[in-house]
């Protein structure tokens, strides 16, 4: 402060470096201080890598199940469409497709019928209520729900091959299910792997709605902290970044993988 | 007569697409060696007929005896029959995410059981034969037509089979292209293969045809060999097909 300065000048120096210590000074410690309560006192940040840990873990496994689910319907369904629908069946085999179609469609009409948070509780509290494995019952609940998204693009995949490649290998001998492994399901895997890793985004983020039941993930993390710390700026913008940054790397990864696959072509 | 061996013989042939008959009552019989052309307006049944032999269209009621098997039968295994009777489509139907000579070795390493350099020296072999050895590696995708359908014709011959059934193998190319694919196929007459051939190639039913059949509304209103066929038919619908294709 300038004490040589006129009284009226003085007082108006006065309030300004007041103004600016409270806007500048006050702002970026308290900032510090939101970031050091958020972040470093008691080693926060152990919590939110934790928290990703749980949901890269929640993520992955759920995918794998959704795959495995998702693959198993489609075939399910697009063989019945091919070879049954609308004729009556004859042998045993044509009953169980007949009866494994119908369960699928449940299945799917269920799961795409109802909010996912919603699975995730009854889950949680109805089929798992006994249980203390609370993340089992986050990935069978995510990989069911996915399941049912992963089987329509799949289905929808087999369907965009052209009917003539079956033909063809079916008129060289193959069987069904060589013909399936070995010419269509390539070709529909290349077609529909933007779908898949558009539903497999979708997954990641909507294990957040695990944090609903109480599972220690990201977003739970970071919910935890938001209301231990009263501070809401930092806990929230590092999980969406984090989720963010999960979600551009595998673009990414899909991207490169997608220019692959499409190089055997030209 | 000719008295080789019968290698296909078709009973009383009956097919529905839901309740529209198709074919309504076929009977053909196919011996070693014939060059059958079948013949006939589009919506005939020529094609559900051709499709038929291997099973493709399931015949709703008669038999196909195939080398002495009636392969109607569900409880034969259609399968091994079919690496025996190759088949070329309009649309050539190449396997698109394999090349040139990974469509031609397939069958033969999976189901012939050949080991692979057999199967590559084989499909080599085919592919001088019609004129792309130099395209063993490309993709269909980087394929002329006339090229594809030579492919997929050397693809079938690759797993040695009895008798090849083609289903208007040239109504997909520009016509520029079309002498090439026949080419292949009257090579292919002229070795002696047993070929079944649906086509509008009126010079080719007469070239190389041992025995023209004329299809109308489901039924093969008319056979002859290709001299009478053309120059005496006696069908009034074949005559009036005639007037307008020749």
């Amino acid at each position: 402060m300038n004490f040589l300065l006129p009284i009226s000048t003085a007082v108006s120096a006065v309030a300004a470096d007041a103004a600016e210590s409270s806007g500048s000074d006050n702002f970026f410690s308290g900032l510090w201080n939101s970031f050091e309560k958020t972040f470093i006192y008691q080693d926060r940040w152990m919590f939110f890598l934790n928290g990703l840990w749980a949901t890269l873990r929640i993520a992955f496994f759920a995918a794998i199940l959704g795959i495995i689910l998702g693959f198993l319907i489609a075939a399910v369904r697009s063989t019945y469409d091919l070879h049954l629908r609308g004729k009556k069946s004859r042998n045993f085999g044509h009953f169980m497709l007949k009866v494994l179609n119908v369960i699928s469609n449940i299945y799917i009409t269920i799961i795409r019928g109802t909010p996912a948070v919603i699975q995730v509780m009854i889950m949680y509290f109805i089929i798992f209520a006994n249980s203390r494995n609370k993340e089992l019952a986050a990935v069978l609940s995510f990989g069911i729900n996915s399941g049912a998204y992963v089987a329509e693009i799949v289905r929808s995949g087999i369907m965009s091959v052209d009917k003539g490649q079956t033909e063809a290998a079916r008129s060289l001998g193959f069987n069904y299910p060589g013909t399936m492994f070995l010419i269509v399901f390539p070709q529909a895997f290349k077609n529909i792997l933007p779908a898949l890793g558009n539903e497999f985004i979708v997954l990641i983020k909507e294990t957040s709605v695990a944090a609903y039941v109480g599972i220690a993930e990201l977003t739970y993390v970071g919910n935890l902290i938001r209301s231990r710390t009263w501070e809401a700026f930092f806990p929230l913008i590092a999980v969406a970044l984090i989720y963010l940054a999960i979600v551009m790397l595998l673009s990414f990864l899909l991207k490169k993988l997608e220019r692959r696959l499409r190089r055997s072509e030209r | 007569m000719n008295d080789n061996e019968v290698l296909i013989k078709v009973e009383n042939l009956h097919k529905y697409f839901d309740k529209l008959e198709v074919l309504k009552g076929i009977n053909a019989e196919i011996r070693k060696g014939d060059v059958m052309v079948v013949i006939g307006a589009s919506g005939s049944g020529k094609s559900t007929f051709l499709r038929c032999l291997n099973l493709l269209e399931e015949p709703t009621s008669g038999s196909i005896i195939f080398e002495g098997v009636d392969i109607t039968d569900s409880k034969i295994d259609i399968n091994k029959h079919r690496q025996k009777m190759g088949m070329v489509f309009q649309q050539f139907n190449l396997f698109n995410n394999k090349n040139v000579i990974e469509n031609m070795t397939l069958g033969p390493i999976r189901l012939l059981k050949q080991n692979k350099n057999e199967a590559r020296a084989n499909a080599m072999r085919l592919l001088e034969r019609v004129g792309l050895a130099d395209k063993a590696y490309a993709y269909p995708s980087q394929l002329s037509g006339g090229q594809k359908q030579r492919v997929a014709i050397v693809r079938a011959l690759a797993m040695n089979p009895d008798v090849m059934l083609f289903d208007e193998p040239t109504s997909a190319l520009d016509p520029e292209m079309v002498g090439e694919v026949l080419d292949v196929m009257k090579q292919l007459a002229r070795e002696g293969m047993t070929m079944v051939v649906v086509t509008h190639e009126m010079g080719f039913a007469r070239e190389v045809g041992t025995e023209v059949v004329f299809v109308d509304e489901g039924v093969i209103v008319e056979k002859a060999p290709p001299k009478e066929f053309f120059e005496n038919p006696k069908n009034p619908r074949l005559k009036d097909f005639l007037s307008k294709v020749l």
